[in-house]
């Protein structure tokens, strides 16, 4: 029995060895680049906000008209050659205003997820590495963050600060950190007493040291997984206020204030409200696929 | 159990004045308090009027005393006087409370009875054509706009509805929005012509529910029927549907009563979104309201109430948590 076993282990580890030089110098990274190939889906997601990125990017040069540029006579027209999506009830090419919403709404997307992942892993990292009471009062205002009813507040707060961009994305990201802070936190509980973590101490590296160099890049797996789904999550969120009217406000076009108006036209001109919806739906929902397949290719394990 | 009790209820005290003083201080910092916006309103009130009524109610004292008087008047079921509504916030909130209801249940209903049985079917056929497919729907609804999905509803069955030239789809239509139509006779006829107005946006807001419930529902099945007593109970020789039901199901589906539990408190928030497309009178659309014409003490008071019960369904969320799953001891 005992030397069954033994056999089998020796056999494994002779075929592990063998099998080393193959993988060869792969690190981390490159296989995770190899299993997200294989995720349709996401490089789908990743095909379409790469798309829209650019589109929105080279706004001016896909379109003759400017976002603002309104044409009394040519009010709520039907898509024509000219104005390939029709007009709004300005008299707005359609098309121009989804193309420049976009910069709006990923600009938004983008910078809310960025600063909720940058004050996510800070408060998780400090939380995790310190301990103690630090650890507790920031794991409890984590909590009372958590148990904020968040569209509410958004909304509240969206009405004294929104209309900029930047209100937006403040307001945005103020909610969008926690799930971050508790998955790095976590990690950081785990990281911290490695022997990696003692031998940079040894070497006398300073606290911010071993924190930011050393176990907050061992982290990142989860922050960036999270922090691609709360992309399309503040997306979402700025749609919506922008819809109730409280989020960016016209002339300046975004996705949701576009929707705002288009109800009323329903049942005149019902395409006006089609395609900004579009948009919304389909950026998030590539987001969302990007995220599955970033989980699936960092650590399938992950619960974010 | 007692002591758990305990324990969780002691934990909940800096959580509630955390967050009491969070919503305190959101509202209070708003720029232009009751009387600024009085004045606003009326040219003729002088300087002593505005100095006499914001010493009259106490807006000349500093913040922590008022956060005390505001903590100690909702103790009492005092959450403030509507200035746009003229009743007291309170009543205003209960008769809006009920209107949600009236969309959120059958919309809570309507996706659980379908993402339990997708969710668990998913699961046992991992990686079938309809897991694939119920993903694939997850996903769809958990990227959609909840808005413009009733914008679009309203298209087709409001405005749109091409089959309805078809007489056996004659009745296939439902109204674009609204509560109740026109002089319905007050009582029973009210309610069953509501049923009409219910139809689209308890619709829409299921789906909501639904992706995120099939999500969890799936996972928590995936992660049971891989552990080692179903391999025992198979091995046993019970029939598959034994198996099933008796042993995966009913761990499978402790996770969600957590999930459900913590969802309840959305019931109640109604949805800001769905009701504005519907025009439907629920606490959402008058948060959303009260915040466009600057009554602040509606909207302090409805995100109170809420506040309140995330943290009573949370409690709730644990206990049933440690109820049903005798592997969890806490004491």
């Amino acid at each position: 029995m005992t030397d069954l076993r033994q056999g089998a282990s020796g056999a494994v580890l002779a075929a592990s060895l063998a099998a080393r030089p193959e993988v060869g110098g792969e690190g981390y990274w490159q296989i995770a680049w190899r299993r997200f190939k294989k995720h349709r889906v996401a490089i789908v997601g990743a095909s379409v906000i790469l798309l829209f990125m650019a589109t929105a990017v080279f706004a001016p040069f896909l379109t003759r008209y400017e976002f603002d540029q309104i044409d009394l006579y040519r009010r709520k027209a039907v898509p024509s050659f000219s104005h390939p999506l029709g007009t709004d009830e300005l008299g707005h090419d359609v098309f121009t205003r989804l193309l420049y919403a976009g910069r709006i709404s990923l600009t938004v997307g983008f910078t809310a997820a960025l600063t909720a992942a940058v004050l996510g892993t800070l408060v998780g990292g400090i939380s995790g590495f310190y301990g103690r009471w630090l650890d507790n009062v920031l794991m409890r205002v984590t909590d009372v963050m958590f148990s904020i009813p968040a569209l509410p507040v958004l909304i509240v707060l969206a009405r004294y600060m929104g209309g900029s961009v930047l209100g937006i994305v403040l307001v945005l990201s103020v909610f969008a950190w926690m799930g971050t802070a508790r998955l790095v936190r976590g990690d950081m509980l785990r990281l911290r007493t490695q022997d990696f973590a003692d031998a940079a101490r040894a070497l006398g590296a300073s606290d911010a040291r071993i924190l930011f160099r050393h176990l907050v890049p061992n982290a990142l797996a989860p922050v960036l997984v999270a922090g691609t789904l709360t992309v399309g999550g503040a997306i979402l969120s700025e749609a919506g206020l922008s819809f109730l009217g409280i989020g960016i406000q016209p002339p300046t076009p975004s996705w949701g204030n576009m929707l705002q108006n288009a109800q009323d036209f329903i049942w005149t001109t019902p395409w006006l409200a089609v395609w900004p919806g579009a948009m919304i739906f389909l950026t998030v929902l590539s987001f969302n696929f990007l995220g599955d397949g970033l989980r699936d290719a960092l650590d399938p394990r992950l619960k974010v | 159990m007692t002591s758990y009790l305990t324990r969780r209820l002691l934990q909940m005290v800096p959580l509630v004045i955390g967050i009491s003083i969070i919503i305190f201080l959101l509202l209070a910092a708003a720029p232009g308090d009751p009387v600024d916006l009085l004045l606003f309103g009326n040219p003729h009130i002088t300087a002593d009027d505005v100095v006499r009524l914001k010493h009259l109610y106490g807006l000349d004292q500093p913040l922590h005393i008022r956060y005390v008087k505001w903590v100690w008047a909702a103790l009492h079921g005092d959450l403030g006087y509507s200035r746009t509504y003229k009743v007291p916030v309170l009543s205003l909130l209960w008769e809006r409370v009920g209107n949600s209801l009236w969309l959120q249940v059958p919309a809570f209903l309507i996706a659980l009875a379908v993402a339990v049985p997708v969710g668990i079917t998913s699961a046992l056929r991992q990686y079938s054509a309809l897991d694939y497919g119920a993903t694939f729907f997850t996903f769809f609804g958990l990227s959609i706009p909840a808005f413009w999905f009733g914008i679009m509803m309203i298209y087709i069955f409001a405005v749109a509805h091409p089959w309805t030239a078809l007489p056996a789809l004659a009745w296939l239509k439902f109204p674009a929005g609204g509560f109740n139509s026109p002089g319905v006779a007050a009582g029973l006829p009210t309610y069953v012509d509501r049923v009409h107005y219910v139809v689209l946006p308890a619709l829409v807001l299921s789906l909501l529910f639904m992706a995120s419930y099939t999500r969890y529902t799936r996972s928590s099945m995936l992660e049971v029927i891989r552990q080692d007593y179903i391999r025992t109970a198979r091995a046993k020789g019970i029939s598959e549907l034994t198996v099933i039901n008796r042993h995966a199901l009913r761990n499978a589906l402790i996770p969600l009563v957590t999930i459900v539990a913590l969802s309840i408190p959305g019931l109640f928030s109604g949805a800001p979104l769905t009701e504005t497309v519907f025009g439907w009178p629920g606490i959402g659309r008058l948060l959303v309201d009260a915040v466009l014409a600057g009554d602040f003490a509606v909207a302090q008071g409805i995100i109170l109430f809420l506040a309140g019960l995330v943290i009573a369904f949370n409690l709730l969320a644990d206990v049933s948590y440690a109820l049903l799953d005798p592997r969890i001891r806490y004491d």
